[in-house]
């Protein structure tokens, strides 16, 4: 589950693009877990067409999945299938991100594609029948060779990875043995983890192999479907749907999403991978120099790496090394030598691996320094310098000390560490341990040490809460902004804030993503 | 300045002639070696009177046979021990600490000298800073090698100095590759500017209690208001 404020971003994400109804639906589903219509329908008190349509927007932008389940019907009774609908958080808060999806494509493979990939963004999943009318809608006519060219270009994403097919819209989910001799409800505190099972099994059903997320169009006149209803023989037979009025309702909203031709939706991992790439980058490029940055750009992009949460090293050969190297600028100067001497300042490891000589990295490693600068920055302006050094001891070594060792490493005074870091255990920055010493008289001794997983999870719930502070303040300049022109007064001032603002909002999506997905 | 702070090997010297109440206070302050002891336990070890204690211990330091010394835990309580011996760093606190404080002159000092050196040699090892500091005739106080260690690494944990493992070549050509090695950061990198911190929610003190329509909430929020007017 994630952080109490991460879910109330979510839903503000949600209402600010779909509007008060649809974030509604999205707030239960989030709130209470997956969901069958009855059960939304019991919760919110909305009516049933209404929570369809809002269901039909929510999975048409990839914020729903939706699976199918057996339920007993009670003792005797004939169990049937039941569609479940559960929020799909990470997707929802990618949301924010688009227009940093947009700037990789841009730089990637032109302005021509990033056009394309507005489209679906724009609209979730599309056909590419679709896409093709909404890029030419301003055009009088379509001709045969401006088709050729978005097809042309539509396959340089989906080869990239930038676009893929979507999943499974309801796959079946067989129960687990566990949940089967279960005569309760599955869904309560105690079951938490079973829950969990069953969505994370629900997304591998839905999920395609890479060969079918990533099968290019050959040509748009014959586009069939070939990855639709590949798991509807075990479904459940016509004959029970019949029976229930619920899950025909559920079969509709189902009929509208799949259309007869396949969707298309961005493939928002290999987004995040860029993106990881890009701190990575940034963050080598700044302690090492820029050509440290290539090499390490060079090697994940060898790497054929696909997921951003992926934590195995990265691994390249020597040759795709070089070879990504000097198509870089700069990069065709750089000697064998000198790529050596970087891959060795990067702690990179030699291994067999292919052909030749080949190096892996760590880029987890990478990723913990920026996640401790972010949590480092934050204890330099909230407790001071000292407060820094003896934060920086701590996380550095992991394991606890004693307060006068602190004091004397750090260079503080002893009574001033035990007040400092008092204030850190205060603001769950420390974790501390009381332990009683007889080795010169009954001495009472305070053991201090950073809890990373704790404060991670805290750090990372208060940047959610950040980024929602953030967004309402902007929209709530955008409100008076509006009044002031209305009054035809000069609206600078409130313009001015509310850039800065939009500008922290991405740089602080950018420790988001840090902390969340990478 | 900072004197070396070493032991002094036991004086064999002759006693000057004591009193029988001199004689036991002072054997007892002596055997209790650099840890000294405090009045009212010498009180409690000997019986004697509190009048009594205060006139002899004066006598004993007239006749420079002990010292008073600042305990850094509980500077009210005075601690008493035979002038051979240096305190303790449970009582001094190290040889850090100048009259039961920490010598923060000193302290600043050293850091300005380390890092005028390592600057000097871009990148010096420990061994490297301390001789060169040490040829250095600027610096008129002894230090060890032990307080330079300590400096450069207190230098590191605030990012003014990075730690790195010589290459060898390049900038590294003066240290034998695969050594430890010290670099100043200064106008490179330093304490980063996190996204977080940047923005008032991320030192705000009442983020807990703000929420969207709240006595305290981002609409209303002063800190905000504050930062933007700022800037523009
Ligand atoms: S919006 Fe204002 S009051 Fe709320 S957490 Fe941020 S800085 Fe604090």
């Amino acid at each position: 589950m994630a952080a109490q404020c991460g879910l109330k971003l979510a839903v503000s994400l949600i209402t600010a693009h779909f509007g008060d109804l649809v974030a509604k639906v999205c707030s239960c589903l989030l709130h209470r877990g997956t969901l069958s219509l009855q059960e939304i329908i019991r919760f919110t008190e909305l009516s049933s067409s209404q929570i369809k349509n809002c269901l039909l927007v929510l999975v048409q932008h990839n914020c729903v999945q939706a699976f199918s389940t057996p339920r007993p019907a009670g003792p005797g009774g004939v169990a049937k299938a039941v569609t479940q609908y559960m929020a799909l958080f990470d997707n929802i808060l990618h949301r924010m991100r688009f227009a940093k999806f947009l700037a990789v494509v841009r730089d990637d493979l032109g302005p021509q594609c990033e056009i394309l990939l507005a489209g679906l963004l724009q609209n979730g999943r599309l056909t590419f029948g679709q896409l093709v009318e909404r890029a030419t809608s301003s055009k009088p006519e379509v001709s045969a060779s401006m088709r050729e060219g978005l097809r042309a270009n539509f396959n340089r994403l989906v080869s990239a990875r930038y676009v893929e097919r979507c999943p499974r819209p309801e796959p079946f989910i067989e129960p687990s043995p566990q949940e089967e001799t279960r005569s309760t409800r599955r869904r309560s505190a105690k079951t938490s983890e079973e829950i969990l099972s069953i969505e994370q099994r629900a997304m591998v059903a839905a999920a395609l192999s890479d060969a079918e997320r990533f099968s290019e169009i050959t040509d748009t006149a014959t586009e069939t479907i070939e990855v639709k209803a590949t798991d509807h023989s075990s479904d459940v037979s016509v004959g029970d749907k019949r029976k229930y009025g619920a899950l025909e309702m559920d079969q509709e909203v189902q009929a509208a999403i799949t259309q007869n031709e396949v969707l298309w939706q961005a493939n928002f991992e290999k987004f995040l991978l860029c993106l990881k790439k890009k701190a990575c980058v940034a963050h080598v490029r700044s302690r090492f120099g820029l050509d440290a940055g290539a090499v390490l750009e060079a090697m994940i992009e060898s790497s054929g790496q696909q997921k951003a949460k992926d934590e195995t090293p990265v691994r390249a050969t020597m040759d795709s090394i070089l070879e990504g190297v000097r198509a870089k600028p700069g990069g065709i100067s750089m000697t064998l030598e000198h790529i050596r001497v970087i891959l060795d300042q990067l702690h990179c490891q030699s291994c067999n691996w292919g052909a030749g000589a080949s190096y892996s990295i760590d880029l987890k490693s990478i990723i913990d320094t920026c996640q401790n600068d972010e949590v480092e920055a934050l204890v330099l302006t909230r407790f001071g310098k000292e407060a820094y050094r003896i934060f920086r001891l701590l996380i550095k070594n992991g394991h606890p000390f004693e307060t006068d060792r602190i004091a004397d490493i750090a260079f503080v005074e002893k009574k001033d560490a035990q007040g400092i870091l008092y204030k850190l255990w205060k603001d769950e920055y420390l974790d501390m341990e009381k332990v009683v010493s007889y080795a010169a008289g009954q001495k009472e001794l305070f053991l201090w040490k950073v809890k990373k997983d704790a404060l991670w999870e805290h750090v990372l719930n208060d940047l959610y809460h950040a980024a929602l502070n953030l967004s309402q303040k902007i929209a709530h300049i955008v409100e008076q902004e509006h009044e002031v022109s209305q009054r035809r007064e000069k609206p600078e001032q409130l313009r001015n804030g509310r850039m800065i603002l939009e500008l922290s909002l991405l740089k602080l999506d950018d420790a988001l993503m840090l902390f969340r997905d990478f | 300045m900072l004197p070396q702070k070493r032991p002094h090997p036991d004086s064999k010297t002759k006693l000057p002639p004591l009193s029988e109440t001199e004689r036991v206070l002072y054997e007892l302050i002596k055997s209790k070696q650099n840890l000294g002891i405090w009045t009212a336990d010498m009180k409690r070890e000997t019986g004697l009177q509190t009048t009594v204690v205060t006139k002899t211990l004066k006598s004993l330091q007239n006749k420079n046979l002990i010292k008073d010394v600042v305990n850094i835990h509980n500077k009210a309580r005075k601690i008493y021990m035979a002038v051979e011996f240096e305190p303790s760093k449970e009582i001094s606190g190290g040889s850090w600490y100048s009259d039961g404080s920490l010598d923060t002159d000193f302290i600043r000092i050293l850091r300005e000298q380390c890092l005028k050196h390592i600057e000097r040699l871009q990148v010096a090892t420990m061994e490297a800073i301390y001789k060169s500091i040490q040829e250095s005739r600027v610096f008129k106080v002894e230090c060890t090698m032990q307080q330079i260690v300590e400096i450069v690494n207190a230098m590191v944990l605030d990012k003014e100095v990075e730690e790195l493992k010589s290459t060898g070549i390049g900038d590294f050509s003066k240290v034998q590759s695969g050594k430890i090695c010290y670099r100043s950061l200064k106008g490179r990198e330093g304490p980063k500017v996190g996204s977080f911190s940047s923005i008032p929610c991320g030192v705000c003190p009442r983020i807990s209690e703000c929420t969207p329509d709240g006595i305290i909430s981002p609409k209303t929020c002063i800190y905000y208001n504050k930062w933007l007017k700022l800037e523009f």
